[in-house]
C-alpha cells in the first residue's frame, strides 16, 4: 500500500460511530457475579433456614467460645507458664519475602538503580510497618530465594541467612542495621516529619539485648567490621554453592557502597539539618555545642 | 532499574527458546516493553495562599497556639512566611544540657555497652562453672559417701540384732533364775540384770589382768631365753 494506514482503523471508526456508554449499555463479565446465598426463601432456602434440628443451634442460644457444659474447658484446665510472658514488650519485624521483593522490582516500583531502604519499601506500599505497635522494622525471609534475580543495595532491620545468600548471589548488597522507634517513626513517614519543623534526630544505638546482633558479620549488622563481613561473604558463598561476583568490578559499584552512618536516619540527610519543605531548603544548625551534639 | 531485571530475564528466555524451539518463534514486542509503575501520593496541602499565623499578643488565641511545638510546626507548614526565627526550632543550651544528660544516662556508648555485656557473660560462666565444679566434686565424694552409709546401715541392723538376742538371752537367764517370765520392767529383772553386768565387769578385770600378767611374763621370759642363749 502506498498511502499510509490510519493508526487504529476500523476499530477507530466502530467506535466513533457507536452510542455513548451509559448504564444501560454494560453488563458484567459473564461469571464475575455470583448470587448471593439467601436464607430462608424457596424450597431448599427455607423451613429451619439452614440452623438445623431445634435445640440451641436453632434458636441461637448456644453458649460462648470455649465452654464445655460445665466442665473446667480446656483453656482454664491447663496450667499456666511463662510461655507468652511479655509477648506485647517483644520486638517485632514485619516479614518481607524475596518473592514479594521480586514482585516489586518487576513492577517498577522499586527503583534497584537506588539503594533500598525501608522509606522506599513504604512508599512503595510493599510493606507496612507500624512503629507504635512494637515493630522495630522489616525481616528478610528466604521465600523465593530460588526465583530471586536482581542486584541491590538493600537495608533491613533483620535477615535470614538464606536472604542473604540469595542476595549476595545475584551481587548484590544486604546490611541491616538498627531504628529505635522513634527514628522509625520519622523513616516511614519522612513528609509528615518534616512538615513538624523538628531537626532530624539522631538514630539511637541498640540495646544490650540487641548489639550482638548488629556487630555479628554474620547477619551484616551495620556495626561489624567490615573485612568481618567480606569474609562472611566468602563463606556463606562456599556454604550454599555459588561464586561470589565482584563488586568492585560493577558499574554501580557507587551505588552499592552505599551505606548509612550509625548516627544517620535518611541518605544526605543529617541529624541535625531542619527541612523546609514549602520553600525547599535545609536549614542546618552552626552552634558548636549543637554540631557537637549531633556529629557525636 | 526494571528494564535490566527484564532484560536478564528475556535474554535466559530468549535462550532458551532458541536452543529448544524452531526458528519460527518470533519474540512479542510486549516483552521489551519496559514496566513502569508509580505510586500516587496525596496531594501535599501547604495552604500557602492561605496561611494561618496565629497572633500571639491577643487573647483570644488558644493557649496552645502560643506554644514553641505549634510554632515550630507553623515553621514546617508555611516556612519563612510564619514569620518564625529559624534559631529557635533548635534546642536552647539548657536543653541542650538536659538532652545530653538524658543520653549519657539512658544511652551508653557502645564500647560500654560491650563491656556491660562481657562482664555480665564472664559472671555468668564463673557462676556455671563453680556450681559445675562443685557438683563434680560431690559426684566424686559418691561412691565413698555410699559406702559409708551402707556400712553405717549395716552397722546399726548389726547393733540392733545384737541388742535384741542380749535382751532375748538376758529374758531366758531371768526365766531360769526365777522360773517363770518375768516382764522387762520389773525390778527384779532390772536387779538381776545389774548383777549379771557386775559379775561380767568382775571378770572382765580378771581376765585383764591375767592378760597383761601373761604379757609381762611372755616378753621377759624370751629376753632371759636370748639372753641366756
Amino acid at each position: 500500500m502506498s498511502f499510509p494506514k490510519k493508526p487504529g482503523g476500523k476499530a477507530l471508526d466502530v467506535l466513533q460511530s457507536l452510542p455513548r456508554i451509559t448504564l444501560a449499555n454494560l453488563r458484567p463479565e459473564p461469571g464475575a457475579k455470583q448470587l448471593e446465598r439467601r436464607r430462608g426463601r424457596g424450597q431448599h432456602g427455607g423451613n429451619r433456614s439452614g440452623r438445623g434440628h431445634k435445640g440451641e443451634r436453632q434458636r441461637g442460644t448456644r453458649p460462648r467460645l470455649g465452654f464445655e457444659g460445665g466442665q473446667t474447658p480446656f483453656y482454664l484446665a491447663i496450667p499456666k507458664y511463662g510461655y507468652n510472658e511479655g509477648h506485647s514488650r517483644r520486638p517485632q519485624y514485619q516479614p518481607l519475602s524475596l518473592k514479594r521483593l521480586q514482585y516489586l522490582i518487576d513492577l517498577g516500583r522499586v527503583d534497584t538503580t537506588q539503594p533500598i531502604d525501608l522509606t522506599q519499601l513504604v512508599n512503595a506500599r510493599g510493606v507496612t510497618v507500624q512503629p507504635l505497635k512494637r515493630d522495630f522494622g522489616v525481616q528478610l525471609i528466604d521465600e523465593g530465594a530460588d526465583i530471586f534475580a536482581a542486584k541491590i543495595n538493600i537495608e533491613v532491620q533483620r535477615a535470614s541467612e538464606g536472604a542473604i545468600a540469595a542476595i549476595e548471589r545475584n551481587g548484590g548488597v544486604i546490611t541491616t542495621s538498627f531504628y529505635d522507634p522513634i527514628s522509625l517513626g520519622i523513616l516511614i513517614k519522612p513528609v509528615p516529619f518534616f512538615l513538624r519543623g523538628q531537626p532530624i534526630p539522631k538514630r539511637m544505638l541498640p540495646g544490650e539485648d540487641m548489639v550482638l546482633y548488629y556487630q555479628d558479620a554474620e547477619k551484616r549488622g551495620y556495626l561489624a567490621n567490615l573485612e568481618k563481613i567480606q569474609q562472611a561473604r566468602l563463606a556463606l558463598a562456599q556454604k550454599y554453592g555459588y561464586i561470589l561476583p565482584d563488586i568492585s568490578k560493577d558499574e554501580l559499584y557507587h551505588m552499592l557502597s552505599m551505606r548509612k552512618d550509625v548516627r544517620q536516619i535518611f541518605f544526605g540527610l543529617s541529624p541535625g539539618w531542619v527541612v523546609n519543605m514549602p520553600e525547599k531548603k535545609i536549614l542546618k544548625p552552626t552552634d558548636e555545642k549543637l554540631l557537637k551534639y549531633y556529629s557525636s | 532499574m526494571a528494564a535490566s531485571v527484564l532484560c536478564r530475564r528475556t535474554a535466559a528466555l530468549c535462550r532458551t527458546l532458541t536452543g529448544m524451539s524452531s526458528s519460527k518463534t518470533v519474540l512479542p514486542s510486549s516483552w521489551l516493553l519496559l514496566q513502569t509503575a508509580s505510586y500516587n501520593p496525596k496531594p501535599l496541602k501547604l495552604n500557602l495562599h492561605e496561611p494561618y499565623v496565629p497572633d500571639k499578643d491577643s487573647e483570644k488565641t488558644p493557649e496552645w497556639q502560643k506554644t514553641a511545638r505549634y510554632d515550630r510546626k507553623l515553621f514546617g507548614r508555611y516556612g519563612s512566611a510564619s514569620g518564625i526565627d529559624p534559631a529557635s526550632l533548635w534546642p536552647s543550651h539548657e536543653q541542650l544540657d538536659k538532652m545530653i544528660a538524658e543520653e549519657n544516662e539512658w544511652h551508653p556508648p557502645l564500647k560500654v555497652m560491650l563491656k556491660n555485656i562481657k562482664d555480665r557473660e564472664k559472671q555468668e560462666a564463673e557462676q556455671r562453672l563453680a556450681k559445675e565444679k562443685l557438683i563434680a566434686a560431690n559426684m566424686a565424694k559418691m561412691p565413698k559417701m555410699v559406702a559409708d552409709w551402707r556400712r553405717e546401715k549395716s552397722e546399726t541392723k548389726q547393733k540392733l540384732k545384737e541388742e535384741k538376742a542380749r535382751r532375748a538371752k538376758l529374758l531366758s537367764e531371768a526365766r531360769e533364775r526365777f522360773g517363770y517370765t518375768v516382764d522387762p520392767r520389773n525390778k527384779k529383772f532390772v536387779e538381776m540384770v545389774a548383777e549379771i553386768e557386775k559379775e561380767e565387769k568382775k571378770k572382765k578385770k580378771l581376765m585383764k589382768r591375767r592378760l597383761k600378767e601373761n604379757q609381762v611374763a611372755a616378753p621377759v621370759t624370751p629376753p632371759a631365753a636370748s639372753s641366756s642363749s
